[in-house]
């Protein structure tokens, strides 16, 4: 596994989990715009942290579903797959 | 002081999503041909099940109609609901925009006899081969019989009076009521109706149980109400919103009222009754032309519930005997679910936009693979009958003992 979720794996997730069609370049544009104007609802959030815990069999922080930006969740999810690591 | 001028609820645009078309002029046009478009089942995973007939709608591709957020965490049925909304609103002419400005005066009334069980039957799946950890949190919503009013109203961005009728099939008629009162009381559009999706496994199997379904093969049998080949009803998936709306607020529009929510009333009389469901039924139909304040001579047609089931027919026929007195014997009485099949709360709906549809096209459709009544009924059979239409009467029954009786007025009709 990598040791760290990219902006690509992101955008992935967010068109799996919640139907949302991004590409990591707009993602990085907004990066620090909230979820919910990228059309995320928390619902949708919860479901690509679900995804994270499948995908990696590890607990993600209970704090990754409430993250507002793209940049809050990455770093929080990251900064757990480095102190796991 | 000058008396207040009363509300009245009018039908502005019509959304139909059904199994003989996927708008409403193609809807219309197989419903007065008489088109019959009762099939096999195909959906996957149905194959093996002693349920063979079905209306399945089959002309409907999701992602050309909702967005892919909205597809991934809602079921077919509520698909179908966001689909039929849009081409109601479209219809009366209500765009993004012009229902932006006042959010807070459109609402949504949905009714639902099953919620979503292709969704749910997914992520129970997940839940019991992989873990609970695999059910996505969208399961939360999508099944749940409030979906549908839910995810229009987020999509749509309405923040009026929002509900969902769950009142059995008659409860689509009650949506359609509930939509009349809330304009009566001050709210100016309601998006009203019923879609259903009951046609995968975990949802017919649930269906299995019910001794009123048809499990018929050929198509052309399987569904005959009123005839001595009644042998049970058939399901159907699909449905119609509409969008009720105050009078008034329709004229300053500029927008054709295509008809009046005249008159409604329910009753219940006990699952599977259907020896007691004719007194019910008759109940019901006097207290809708009592609030329509319609004599049953005015009743120029009747969109019969037409279970299938001879104790139930027979009830209906009398039902409509006792309401309507000797007008009962001479009333045209059609059924075109018999084409299309029985959508549980969509298809009394269906038929209300049936009822309206025929109203402006002076037209009573005809009742598909019926020919043969054994009711002292005037059924239409074969070919549309052309006739002045303008007072509809839409009965509807659940298989849980609701009855409930809808009267339409005409739009071109002044009745105030």
């Amino acid at each position: 596994m990598s040791d760290r979720i990219t902006l690509e794996e992101l955008a992935e997730l967010m068109k799996k989990a919640a139907g949302v069609t991004v590409s990591p370049q707009q993602l990085q544009e907004q990066y620090d715009a909230g979820f919910d104007t990228l059309g995320i609802d928390s619902l949708g959030l919860l479901g690509i942290v679900g995804e994270l815990e499948n995908r990696y069999s590890t607990p993600m922080p209970p704090d990754a579903e409430r993250s507002k930006t793209p940049r809050q969740f990455l770093d929080l999810v990251n900064s757990a797959f480095l102190a796991g690591a | 002081m000058s008396e207040p001028r009363a509300r009245r609820a009018a039908v502005t645009g019509i959304g139909v999503i059904a199994p003989n078309g996927t708008s409403t002029e193609t809807f219309w046009k197989s419903t007065q041909e008489g088109v019959s478009v009762l099939d096999r089942i195909t959906r996957e995973g149905c194959e093996h099940l002693p349920l063979r007939v079905a209306g399945e709608v089959r002309d409907f591709e999701p992602a050309d109609a909702v967005e892919e957020r909205f597809l991934v965490q809602t079921d077919r049925f509520t698909h179908f609901a966001m689909a039929a909304a849009d081409l109601a609103l479209e219809d009366a002419r209500l765009g993004r925009a012009d229902t932006g400005e006042e959010p807070f005066s459109v609402g949504v009334v949905t009714a639902a006899g099953s919620g979503g069980g292709e969704f749910g039957q997914r992520e129970l799946q997940q839940l019991w081969g992989k873990g609970s950890r695999f059910v996505g949190p969208y399961q939360s919503i999508a099944w749940f019989y409030a979906a549908s009013t839910g995810q229009i109203s987020i999509r749509r961005g309405f923040k009026g009076p929002c509900s969902v009728v769950a009142a059995d099939e008659a409860g689509g008629l009650d949506a359609l009521a509930h939509a009349a009162r809330a304009v009566r009381r001050g709210t100016d559009l309601i998006v009203a109706g019923s879609t259903e999706a009951p046609l995968a496994p975990y949802s017919m199997v649930c269906q299995l149980g019910y001794e009123e379904l048809s499990t018929v093969e050929d198509p052309a049998h399987a569904y005959r109400p009123f005839t001595d080949g009644a042998c049970g009803f058939v399901p159907a998936e699909g449905g119609a919103m509409v969008v009720v709306e105050e009078e008034y607020s329709a004229r300053e529009r500029d927008v054709r009222v295509r008809a009046y929510l005249a008159g409604h009333a329910a009753t219940f009389t006990g699952a599977s009754r259907w020896d007691r469901s004719g007194e019910g039924l008759a109940q019901a139909i006097r207290a809708a032309l009592d609030e329509a304040g319609c004599a049953p001579e005015e009743i120029d047609v009747v969109f019969a519930d037409a279970l299938g089931v001879p104790e139930a027919d027979r009830a209906e026929a009398l039902a409509i005997a006792d309401a309507l007195g000797s007008h009962g014997k001479r009333v045209p009485v059609t059924a075109p679910k018999t084409g299309t099949g029985r959508g549980y709360c969509a298809a009394p709906v269906l038929d209300a936009a049936a009822a309206v549809l025929a109203m402006e096209h002076g037209l009573i459709p005809p009742t598909p693979n019926v020919f043969d009544v054994c009711h002292d009924l005037d059924v239409v059979t074969v070919r549309a009958r052309a006739a002045e239409l303008r007072t509809a009467l839409v009965l509807s029954r659940g298989l849980m003992g609701s009855n409930s009786a809808l009267v339409l007025r005409h739009g071109a009709v002044d009745a105030s």
